[in-house]
């Protein structure tokens, strides 16, 4: 009966649930792996190479970092800088060079995250960090597009495509936006067109979205307050010119809104903590993803509207909770 | 079933089934008794007894000198050794009194069973009946029992709730109570109820109890004057917050910063009735409690009933002693309880639990990820990482001004930190130094 090293005194409380931060990490990753395959499927094996780059990069850009202040390297093994590649190549054109994954990757991690400190600490989603500095430094290879292979025969065909499209690999987004075409909604569904490597297959981002909605790690309210703004922001004008403006449906089925729902706005870090800021964030994401869809000078927004997002972040979070009885004693 | 809101609160690993089937057994008296003079919320009791004196059962050894304070009474014959300074679990330091105990004298001393007219109860003689037999709310708190029973006179009671919820996990020292002792238990409620006439009187039990659930029922039908509720209350921590219960049972919301009788409600924990029972039908003080020791560490887990001032060795050693596994020695819950440096400290009126923990992995705080975790659980509806983030940056006027003393401590932030953040203790560290401070 007896103890050498001494009992233990930390303070209560003395139990811990299950939760860690690379056991959302890795989560987050596993629940990306439909994605990873169709990438695959539809673009090719040189995606997966792309992925490897990207998670070597950031793995290596994190270690460098920490390594320079004098912190322990470990860091890295917490699985947040593998969730950074793989959302950041998932948004890149399929035909991007490995290079400007390497390039982005390691922007990503160091602008996006390092320099304000590591996890925990960044201000901007590091993804979205790493494509806004690759779409301001090689805008070209950022907006080139190709098609999918056809993988899935039972769909219905794409619509025609015209010469400049056909030679520019136009998204459907832009196609909708400055050719007035619309690519029927069920191929979107299954992300069977030209866009992203992994942002656009609104199915596999659904089967790994859910499961994380399910497990509590994606807040479900602002995944609805952000869908449904979009929805009845583009609606709004659909009735109005249906004409000009294209159906809200395929405004959540095309380019990135179904990504960003599940996988971009849902980042801890860079986005409110309570239900009401969850709420506030997902709607404000959304009205700015309409606004430069609808109005402004490039055909999807979804980037831009939530980099902003994230810097409204540390105010919304200001706003306290009511605490219980707070009613009662006034 | 009753709950709180829907929001807050969380489900951790209960071990519960280690001790709830154990019967309650007594701890043998030990050749010595340890007795704290500060085992409940307020001033400690000052000394009346020294060197050499002789004690019996049932004596006062130690006077409240303030409202808000307890006597301390011996559970046992002897002689008194010395009155020591020694740490409480916690660090403060406090008197103990030492006791040769006397086990021929101990055992021949009798309690002498006694009428009590209902009729005549009142709440001066319920107040009086507390303090002289020194009662505390044993679920923790350890607030004198008189002074929770002497509400303002503007307050009208109507209301009374039986803490029966016991959400901490390990624990089963109050279910066991509740299984073996209901008649007693309702024997206490009612003397409170004769003294203020409730119109409902709410025995609160989570559903993981169903035995004293069942036991609460089959005695319930000999009190038939008392508008008795038997409820099951979700299993879910912390259900037995005194406020959450208010809301589980009532719906009734105690105002932030505020006490419960603001709403008209009085709550009590199960072995506080049954000390209340016993002061006043044996003219019993109370010198005892039920204790769950538990965990992996310790060889044969037990409910024990035993006399207040037990060094907790003495329990160990009933229990068959504790493995090399052993890291960690809590009195308490694993939620709220205290770690302890060794097994120097005594058994206490509030004590509801000695564990032995066997957990190794003691991981070290990692960066705030924002996941909000800690807003979800908690039932008071805080936000615990700006709490701990204030107390860590210095901040302490912030952090009161982002209500830091609606925090009970209840733990289930820092349960739920995926960051292994240690929320409670900065919040702690932030009360202590506005306390100190005078922020």
């Amino acid at each position: 009966m007896s103890n050498t090293e001494g009992f233990v005194l930390q303070a209560a409380p003395h139990a811990h649930g299950r939760a860690s931060v690379p056991r959302i990490m890795h989560a987050v990753n596993i629940s990306l792996l439909p994605v990873i395959v169709i990438s695959v499927l539809y673009y090719g094996l040189h995606v997966l190479g792309l992925y490897a780059i990207g998670i070597a990069t950031c793995l290596a850009t994190e270690a460098l970092v920490k390594v320079a202040r004098g912190r322990s390297w470990r860091s890295i093994l917490d699985g947040s800088a593998v969730v950074t590649a793989l959302l950041f190549v998932m948004v890149l054109p399929p035909s991007i060079s490995p290079l400007l994954v390497v390039i982005g990757s390691a922007a990503a991690i160091f602008f996006g995250k390092e320099v304000f400190g590591g996890i925990g600490h960044n201000v901007f989603n590091p993804a979205l960090v790493g494509r806004a500095f690759i779409a301001a430094a090689y805008p070209v290879q950022i907006t080139t597009w190709t098609a999918a292979r056809e993988v899935f025969g039972f769909l219905p065909p794409p619509r025609t495509l015209s010469v400049v499209e056909a030679a520019t690999g136009a998204t459907p987004l832009a196609a909708a936006r400055f050719e007035g075409t619309t690519e029927p909604l069920i191929r979107l569904f299954f992300g069977q067109t030209a866009g992203s490597i992994g942002a656009t297959s609104v199915l596999f981002i659904l089967i790994g979205g859910l499961a994380l909605t399910a497990m509590g790690i994606v807040r479900w309210r602002m995944v609805v307050s952000f869908l449904g703004t979009v929805f009845v922001g583009t609606g709004i004008f659909w009735l109005i010119d249906p004409g000009t403006y294209a159906n809200p449906v395929f405004h959540l089925l095309a380019g990135g809104v179904m990504f960003a729902a599940f996988y971009m706005i849902t980042d801890m870090v860079t986005t409110p903590y309570t239900n009401t800021g969850t709420v506030i964030f997902g709607a404000g994401a959304g009205l700015l993803t309409v606004i430069i869809r609808l109005f402004g000078g490039f055909p999807e927004g979804v980037m831009y509207a939530i980099l902003l997002m994230n810097a409204a972040t540390p105010i919304i979070n200001r706003m306290n909770n009511r605490v219980f009885g707070a009613e009662a004693a006034s | 079933m009753l709950t709180f809101s829907r929001r807050g609160g969380v489900h951790p690993a209960y071990h519960k089934e280690l001790a709830s089937g154990l019967p309650i057994e007594p701890c043998p008296l030990p050749k010595r008794l340890e007795i704290p003079l500060s085992q409940h919320l307020g001033v400690p009791a000052a000394p009346l007894v020294s060197r050499g004196d002789e004690v019996s059962p049932g004596d006062v050894i130690a006077e409240a000198p303030k409202l808000i304070s307890a006597h301390v009474h011996t559970p046992a014959a002897g002689k008194v050794r010395s009155v020591v300074q020694k740490p409480l679990p916690g660090g403060r330091m406090c008197d103990y009194v030492q006791i040769d105990v006397d086990e021929e004298r101990t055992a021949a001393h009798e309690w002498s069973a006694r009428e009590v007219d209902l009729a005549q109860v009142d709440p001066q003689w319920l107040a009086r009946t507390s303090r002289e037999a020194g009662i505390v709310g044993m679920g923790g708190a350890t607030f004198p029992t008189d002074v929770k029973l002497s509400p303002p006179p503007t307050a009208k009671l109507d209301v009374f709730i039986l803490n029966g919820a016991e959400c901490e996990p390990y624990l089963t020292c109050d279910h066991r109570m509740m299984v073996e002792h209901a008649r007693e238990i309702l024997q206490g409620i009612e003397l409170v109820h004769a003294a203020f006439g409730f119109s409902r009187v709410i025995v609160g039990i989570e559903e993981n109890k169903p035995e004293a659930l069942e036991a609460f029922r089959r005695e319930a039908k000999s009190f038939a004057g008392m508008p008795l509720e038997i409820a099951a209350l979700e299993t879910r921590y912390p259900q037995g917050a005194e406020k959450v219960l208010i809301e589980s049972t009532t719906k009734r919301v105690v105002p932030a910063g505020k006490l419960p009788f603001e709403v008209g409600v009085v709550a009590a924990n199960v072995q506080t009735m049954y000390a209340l029972q016993q002061a006043a039908y044996l003219g019993k003080p109370l010198g005892e409690r039920v204790v769950t020791v538990s965990g992996a560490g310790i060889a044969t887990p037990k409910n024990l009933r035993v006399p207040v001032g037990t060094p907790i060795a003495e329990l160990a050693e009933h229990c068959g002693g504790f493995s090399e596994q052993t890291t960690k020695i809590v009195m308490g819950g694993p939620m709220t309880g205290i770690a302890l440096p060794s097994l120097d400290y005594s058994i206490t009126k509030g004590a509801g639990g000695l564990l032995f923990l066997t957990q190794h992995d003691y991981p070290d705080e990692s960066p705030c990820i924002k996941c909000g975790s800690c807003v979800d659980v908690c039932p008071m509806r805080l936000m615990p990482l700006k709490l701990a983030a204030f107390a860590k940056a210095g901040k302490f006027e912030e952090a009161k001004a982002t209500n830091l003393a609606d925090c009970f401590e209840c733990g289930c932030c820092a349960w739920a930190c995926p960051a292994n953040i240690k929320i409670v203790s900065w919040i702690k560290y932030a009360k202590n130094y506005i306390r100190v401070k005078g922020i």
